[in-house]
């Protein structure tokens, strides 16, 4: 593998689409999952009409969050250590790597935004507001849970915990991502600026994507 | 009693001293106004929420300088001052708790600062669980450190979360641009005192943690270079004309 950079991510990145189209972990198990989850909670909490438009968008960015995990994990038990060692081998920069399986999940992370917030407006009967922002959010929080994803993945990799660690080290960390997708709706919903939530979520895209560039290469050595 | 006791006795000669002084002084400082004699939980309260913090950035600290320099010798800095911060961190949350309980009437409420150090609680709980997943040093301290880099984004998050939200926790005490809060100066020197001794005793657990951990690592490494024996060691090979 001699080509350029942009050109290794690419590879990676289809090569990731291309088993997902395969074994369809994601469009048959997390985003189906995802929806149950939604449909769940109104029987656990209560079926009131006003009291689920309430809370519908906390639920549906708190679901986002915790299946995000999934697609992180499931990409992270497909890499086994023969393949990776193939990669290398193959002259795969650690960072190429890093971004093209990134770009991967964040691209599947859409999609189930994408299904799931259908799922969450029909049966909470959310209020979509200012297109625009929602949209940047929607592509923010699944970069920045894909790169927190990756990079976590990463970390465990073919350690004896293994992948059981990931929701753990992951959940907590994503915490940014949460209190700015759903503080931005809210202020959306009541007309007050949003730009310094979205500046929050964007400065730890930035910080993420920084560490984990630069410790793919150790990482990968590791 | 040789130099070299004297040297070990150190840590634990400075823990007992200042704690005793710090003891003393939060105990002679005069009673608050409006909390009464709870306001004496603040003495262990601030100091071991300021350690955490300090604890986790020199985690932040050498966890950066492994990865820039590949000298084990700060992992296991950053490795030893996690443990403790995770400590410091877990008894601020729960003397939190216990005066949240008298002021405010309830154990946990879902205050920004509450609820964001509990959060950093757990990135760190998993920093530990991370490095329990593999025995190999170099291995662990690399995964290790990346973690240890990736979980100081939360360090002022948290400790500015009073500042950024409006929040039922109070403003920070000490550290505040028109000054600290406290007026009564007993109290802020009982506090100041508490938060030296603290510091302490947080320098000798370091000390003693890294002993420690160097220790642990010297055992896995003389266990892995032995000589052990291995599969086909007991066959013996039959000697040619040997008499059976």
């Amino acid at each position: 593998m001699t080509t350029g950079f942009w050109h290794q991510v690419e590879a990676v990145v289809h090569r990731d689409l291309l088993r997902e189209r395969r074994r369809g972990d994601v469009l048959w198990v997390t985003i189906p999952f995802g929806a149950l989850a939604l449909l769940l909670v109104p029987l656990a909490i209560g079926t009131d009409a006003s009291m689920l438009r309430d809370i519908g968008v906390g639920m549906y960015w708190v679901i986002v969050m915790l299946f995000g995990v999934l697609v992180a994990v499931g990409k992270a038990s497909r890499e086994t250590l023969p393949q990776q060692d193939a990669s290398s081998l193959l002259g795969l920069d650690p960072a190429a790597g890093f971004v093209g399986r990134t770009m991967s999940s964040a691209i599947l992370l859409l999609a189930f935004e994408a299904v799931v917030g259908v799922v969450a407006v029909g049966l909470y009967n959310i209020e979509i507001i200012g297109v625009g922002w929602l949209v940047l959010t929607l592509f923010i929080v699944a970069i920045g849970l894909a790169l927190l994803g990756t990079l976590t993945a990463g970390i465990v990799n073919s350690t004896s915990t293994g992948i059981a660690l990931v929701p753990l080290l992951v959940a907590p960390l994503s915490v940014p991502l949460l209190l700015g997708a759903t503080q931005s709706y809210d202020g959306l919903r009541y007309g007050n600026a949003i730009i310094s939530w979205v500046s929050m979520m964007m400065a730890v895209v930035i910080v993420v994507s920084m560490i984990g560039v630069l410790t793919a290469r150790p990482l990968q050595e590791s | 009693m040789n130099v070299q006791t004297r040297i070990r006795r150190w840590p634990w000669v400075a823990i007992v001293l200042a704690i005793t002084v710090a003891f003393v002084l939060s105990m002679v400082s005069p009673k608050d106004d409006v909390q009464g004699e709870l306001v004496r939980i603040m003495y262990i309260h601030v100091p071991a929420a300021w350690l955490a913090y300090v604890a986790f950035f020199v985690t932040f600290l050498g966890s950066l300088t492994y990865l820039l320099t590949k000298n084990l010798k700060w992992d296991r800095i950053a490795a030893a001052s996690a443990e403790i911060g995770v400590f410091f961190t877990g008894l601020t949350l729960a003397l939190g708790m216990i005066w949240g309980k008298s002021t405010w009437g309830v154990w946990w409420t879902w205050d920004a600062r509450l609820t964001l150090t509990a959060i950093m609680f757990f990135v760190y709980l998993g920093y530990l669980a991370l490095r329990r997943t593999t025995d190999d040093p170099i291995s662990r301290a690399s995964r290790a450190s990346v973690l240890g880099v990736l979980g100081a984004v939360q360090i002022p998050i948290v400790h500015f979360s009073v500042v950024w939200w409006r929040t039922l926790h109070q403003p920070p005490s000490l550290v505040r641009p028109d000054g600290p809060a406290i007026q009564e100066s007993l109290m802020l020197v009982a506090l100041i005192v508490g938060v030296l001794a603290f510091t302490v005793v947080y320098v000798s657990a370091m000390v003693k943690r890294i002993e420690l951990i160097h220790l642990e690592d010297r055992r896995i490494e003389i266990e892995h270079s032995i000589d052990r024996p291995v599969a086909g060691d007991s066959v013996v090979v039959p000697e040619l004309g040997a008499k059976t």
